[in-house]
């Protein structure tokens, strides 16, 4: 079924940051946060490339034996048969989120759309900072649970 | 001839400061050894956005079939009549050549553009080449601007720039170098980005230390803006390390224990090349030129951020060379000193003997 990849009917993960390659597992399945919605990819997914939206990376059925999760931003995943490979350019684990830190952005993301004047660019930059704050904060909120 | 009591405080003294410089050296080394451990884990995400960029490239038509322009803002060449010119030099001194060469260089690619009639802006990263340029050239003044209209329910901002001369420093960034992070560039990144989508400037270059090993480094500039080939920026060596000071390098790395070969890379089995590029259909969640269009700016700042990782690492390694040197000069001194020393000492006992030998001889 799987053209590249391994046949155990595991998805090899990898999380890479500008910094390093912070995760490098096998998965069961993976949650990821496409920019038009949450999706989830199983062992044989088509190949697929997408970009990513702010938000939680889940993956499910890992070595530890539990759900690992990640919060990513501007983010881009390539799937194959049998791997997926998400490069994201900021990766944290849910604990490290600062719900606090994100509702100041948010706040300050607001401003800036109030104050973008008629350009859009303007508007386009400030929605993407809401966006991420959101993502941010929701995905504090439900570490948290 | 000075006398013991002064030679033994130059001797003290000169000993202390071989102790701060080997110390530095030490420091510098250590330093150096996790800047190269940065450089090399960034290389992944880099490596993975070019090839996925290519791809995308192969699989969308970057040029309007119609008009026959280029789609993308961050490919189009326009003739270079504004230039920005990012300079990444290092914070601190007692790097030998280190910076002397950033800003040489730096100051002749000025010239030389303003000598052709172009327009330069400086960007200054770094504390010495802020403290350089901003000497030399004014700093660009911008006067933000609101029209209010609809009785002021609405108002319009614009920004206008009044230059003052061809050459003016826009930005200096302090402290990005010592706490270098990803975010941090690409703040840097999206500003320039922005100009060079809205024509204010026509091309960026950056120039920066390359490291490839301890003992391959040079001064390079390279073209940022706009993106002629990707994964393969045009550059330029400007300035590159003469055979003395490869060996001098060498045996500094040598006794700071430090491998003089450019580190390997794992390459994750050799996959980071073909991310993005395998030879099937994929299925796009958006089209190609979207993921293009937000793909770029990434790009460009990644390049922006391996320059300066590379930029570091190089300035350690050559505060670390300059350290050795340093203390090696600092321990010949002490050999010669010492040397002195025992001769003054030597020539006031024999003189002693002299004096009382002669003393008794006229009795």
């Amino acid at each position: 079924m799987a053209e590249t990849g391994n046949n155990t009917g595991k998805l090899a993960v990898r999380l890479v940051t500008p910094d390093r390659v912070l995760v490098e597992c096998l998965a069961d399945a993976v949650e990821l946060p496409s920019s038009a919605g949450y999706m989830e990819v199983l062992y044989g997914h088509a190949p697929l490339l997408s970009d990513l939206g702010a938000g939680l990376v889940t993956l499910h059925g890992t070595d530890a034996g539990v759900d690992t999760k990640y919060f990513v931003s501007q983010g881009f995943v390539e799937v194959l048969p049998g791997q997926v490979t998400i490069l994201a350019e900021m990766a944290l684990h849910p604990e490290e989120l600062d719900a606090s830190a994100a509702r100041e952005q948010q706040a300050a993301g607001e401003a800036a759309w109030h104050g973008a004047g008629d350009d859009a660019a303007n508007y386009d930059a400030a929605n993407a900072i809401i966006r991420e704050a959101e993502a941010n904060i929701a995905a504090a909120e439900t570490s948290k649970h | 001839m000075a006398n013991v009591l002064d030679l033994r405080r130059r001797i003290r003294s000169v000993k202390n400061t071989r102790q701060i410089t080997k110390a530095m050296k030490m420091v510098s080394a250590a330093k150096l050894r996790r800047a190269q451990e940065r450089a090399l884990t960034a290389r992944p995400y880099a490596r993975m956005l070019t090839s996925v960029l290519e791809s995308l490239v192969r699989r969308t038509d970057l040029y309007d079939p119609i008009t026959g322009e280029i789609r993308h803002p961050l490919l189009v060449e326009r003739e270079e009549k504004n230039v920005l010119l990012v300079v990444v030099s290092g914070d601190k001194g007692f790097a030998g050549a280190f910076n002397g060469n950033i800003l040489k260089a730096a100051q002749r690619f000025v010239d030389e553009r303003q000598a052709a009639g172009q327009t330069v802006d400086v960007e200054a990263i770094g504390r010495k080449a802020r403290e350089y340029f901003r000497r030399r050239y004014p700093a660009a003044i911008f006067e933000r601007k609101t029209v209010e209209y609809d009785e002021g329910m609405s108002e319009h901002h614009s920004v206008l720039r009044h230059r003052s001369g061809p050459v003016e420093v826009t930005g200096d960034h302090p402290g990005l170098l010592s706490h270098l992070t990803f975010d941090a560039v690409n703040a840097l990144s999206h500003g320039v980005v922005e100009r060079y989508e809205r024509e204010q400037i026509d091309a960026v270059y950056v120039i920066y230390n390359e490291f490839k090993s301890v003992i391959s480094q040079r001064v390079v500039v390279e073209k940022l803006l706009p993106v002629r080939k990707l994964g393969a920026p045009e550059v330029a060596v400007l300035e590159e390390m003469t055979l003395e000071e490869r060996e001098e390098a060498a045996e500094a790395a040598l006794r700071a224990g430090i491998s003089l070969k450019a580190p390997e890379e794992g390459d994750l089995e050799g996959t980071t090349d073909k991310f993005g590029t395998a030879d099937v259909e994929y299925i796009f969640d958006q089209d190609c030129e979207t993921l293009f269009g937000s793909l770029m700016p990434r790009y460009v700042t990644t390049q922006l951020f391996h320059g300066m990782l590379e930029s570091v690492a190089a300035e350690h390694a050559a505060r670390m060379t300059a350290m050795d040197s340093a203390t090696n000069n600092a321990s010949d001194m002490i050999d010669s000193l010492t040397l002195t020393m025992n001769r003054v000492r030597q020539a006031a006992i024999t003189k002693e003997i002299i004096e009382i030998v002669s003393g008794a001889a006229a009795l």
